[in-house]
């Protein structure tokens, strides 16, 4: 599903993402982990196609395509999905109506017909109801004066309805109580499924005791330090990251 | 002579004193009228036209093309820079006159080179809806007096299609009693230059005046709204709400002063005016103003140039939507809280439409 090999990444002139090597296949979920400035989201924004984010070495293939060579909504159409750890609020534009032309601009991309304004509620309602997401929300415009837990249960709305081949969770834990964190990871789990790949990218353990992850990886000054199973993360949660991090250099 | 002869004699005498305003007139600070213009020797001799639909029952209607006036209307023909000489050339024009609750719109169509004088009055307690369509002409100026009788309410929606060789320019001199509300929307798609000045006095208590407005210009397109709102007595509120956007090497303007005068104790106004430039060459000048002469009030203004946030642009694309219609989609958000001041939903969806038809065209 994606492969990454020795990827560098600079913003501006400096070096972020530094010999990075990742290897997803369906079906599976990876957790990324890492101190602050290891690289995270960087390697998010790489990954959905952020302007200004230069890959100066290396590659991502996907599906056996070079990602880097498709514009953002390109990537979207043919399944990446960025569950972002700061969705925007754009006035003006109400969720419903983000969704439908978010939605159908995907299928028209992938040549298939748009969904009428009444599939599209169905099909929404449907997928919301789970994610206790309420009608005013969707009603409201999209993120404004949501709480931080809404606006995470938007992402995950909003993965559930695109149904995407690889997602990619940033920091989706992030500004949550426990009880929107079992919601949102919840909503996560539902989703996955043999021929879907997750890569959750977090900062602490805790998301990884609802979203139990086949692989996790440690990242640390951009690159790949410590790789392992479920346990991994305890160990980091007991140890901290200098450990793991000071074993690896 | 009439007592409209009079008055059109005083008002030629003023035109005649001062001319067309230049740039060094405030005013009219960011429209070169005499340059658009070039220069009109015979700028005294063309009247402009207009054509009104069915009159619902309630209104009354005269026509300014001859000599007299009726007692209703004169009193209220004010004049300034321009409108001095709407008044003085003006041989066509209509006065309407409402009384009780008119829910059928007035629609006034504009058309034609020249001058041109509109009254529209409304008694105490009368309510109507006023939908004015402007066409493209070489150039026209219009003097637009509306009053409003205690506890009257109007809802006025200008609309100005694009007309890229054209100078229209409009005075509007309106006078809102105690308790009557004026709510006017001013869409404008820009011409070589195009302008409404709005000269608003809040005159009783009570009174309360919304203006919103929107500009979606392109090429070389020019559209200046300047305002004055003056709250003469307290407890008055006004608030203005304007949104332009600028594409091509077009320029809009907003110009909002807001006086407050002394004794018009606990009066509210809120002034914001934002434009979104799509490139280098597109301009915008915004210059809210306020000037404050008594106590307890609570007066707010606010204005931003910017462009399109690039964080919103990233977050729609990377859902899939092209950048050409997240552009587009972002476009039509910045606007949208303009657009929904128009209080008729068949109106708003008209502006909208507009709206979209602009936006589709511009660069």
């Amino acid at each position: 599903m994606l492969e990454i090999k020795n990827l560098h990444v600079s913003v501006g002139d400096k070096p972020i993402l530094k010999g990075l090597n990742l290897r997803l296949l369906a079906g599976q979920v990876h957790a990324i982990m890492g101190p602050n400035g290891s690289g995270k989201s960087t390697l998010s924004y790489v990954l959905a196609g952020r302007a200004g984010y230069d890959i100066t070495e290396g590659s991502i293939l996907y599906n056996g395509e070079d990602l880097a060579a498709m514009p953002p909504e390109e990537r979207a159409a043919k399944g990446v999905f960025l569950a972002m750890q700061y969705p925007v609020e754009i006035p003006g534009v109400t969720t419903m109506t983000f969704l439908k032309t978010a939605l159908n601009a995907q299928r028209r991309q992938r040549g298939e017909s748009d969904l009428d304004a009444i599939g599209v509620l169905k099909l929404v309602r449907a997928k919301a109801k789970t994610l206790n997401v309420s009608e005013e929300m969707l009603r409201r415009a999209l993120n404004v004066g949501f709480s931080g837990g809404e606006k995470k249960r938007l992402e995950i709305l909003q993965m559930a309805v695109f149904e995407p081949r690889l997602a990619i969770l940033d920091e989706t834990d992030s500004g949550l109580d426990i009880d929107a964190l079992r919601l949102v990871a919840e909503g996560v789990n539902a989703l996955r499924s043999p021929e879907r790949a997750m890569l959750v990218i977090t900062h602490y353990q805790r998301l990884l005791d609802y979203i139990v992850p086949d692989r996790i990886h440690v990242l640390a000054q951009g690159r790949i330090v410590a790789e392992g199973g479920k346990e991994l993360a305890l160990e980091l949660e007991a140890k901290g990251y200098e450990h793991i991090v000071g074993q690896a250099a | 002579m009439t007592a409209l002869a009079t008055r059109r004699a005083e008002a030629r005498a003023l035109f005649e004193g001062h001319g067309l305003p230049t740039r060094r007139v405030e005013e009219w600070k960011y429209s070169d009228l005499k340059a658009a213009l070039g220069a009109p020797e015979k700028i005294g001799e063309e009247s402009a036209g207009w054509t009104l639909g069915a009159l619902p029952p309630g209104v009354e209607s005269f026509d300014l093309a001859g000599a007299d006036v009726p007692d209703w209307a004169l009193p209220h023909m004010a004049s300034n820079a321009m409108g001095a000489a709407s008044l003085a050339f003006a041989r066509a024009g209509v006065a309407l006159r409402v009384s009780g609750a008119v829910t059928e719109p007035l629609r006034l169509d504009l058309s034609r080179t020249g001058h041109l004088r509109v009254v529209l009055v409304l008694e105490p307690g009368a309510s109507a809806t006023l939908v004015e369509q402007a066409a493209a002409a070489a150039w026209r100026n219009v003097g637009v007096d509306i009053v409003l009788g205690e506890g009257a309410r109007l809802d006025h929606i200008r609309l100005s299609p694009a007309a890229p060789q054209a100078v229209l320019v409009a005075e509007y001199f309106i006078l809102v009693a105690a308790k009557a509300r004026y709510h006017g929307h001013f869409a404008d798609f820009g011409a070589r230059l195009s302008r409404a000045e709005l000269q608003v006095a809040l005159a009783g208590e009570g009174a309360a005046a919304h203006l919103s407005g929107v500009a979606v210009l392109d090429a070389k397109r020019h559209a200046d709204v300047t305002t004055h709102i003056i709250h003469r007595q307290g407890g008055t509120r006004s608030t203005q709400l304007f949104k332009n956007v600028a594409g091509g090497g077009a320029r809009a303007v907003y110009q909002g002063k807001v006086t407050v005068a002394k004794g018009a104790d606990g009066s509210d106004s809120l002034q914001t005016a934002k434009a979104l430039l799509l490139n280098e060459t597109a301009e915008a000048d915004l210059k809210p103003e306020l000037e404050i002469f008594a106590d307890d009030v609570k007066c707010a203004h606010g204005a931003a140039v910017g462009d399109l946030d690039a964080d919103s642009l990233f977050y729609l694309r990377t859902r899939g939507i092209p950048e050409a219609e997240a552009r587009a989609l972002l476009i039509h958000a910045f606007l949208e809280d303009a657009l929904a001041e128009i209080a008729a939903e068949d109106m708003r969806g008209g502006v909208r439409e507009a709206v979209g038809a602009a936006l589709a065209g511009l660069a």
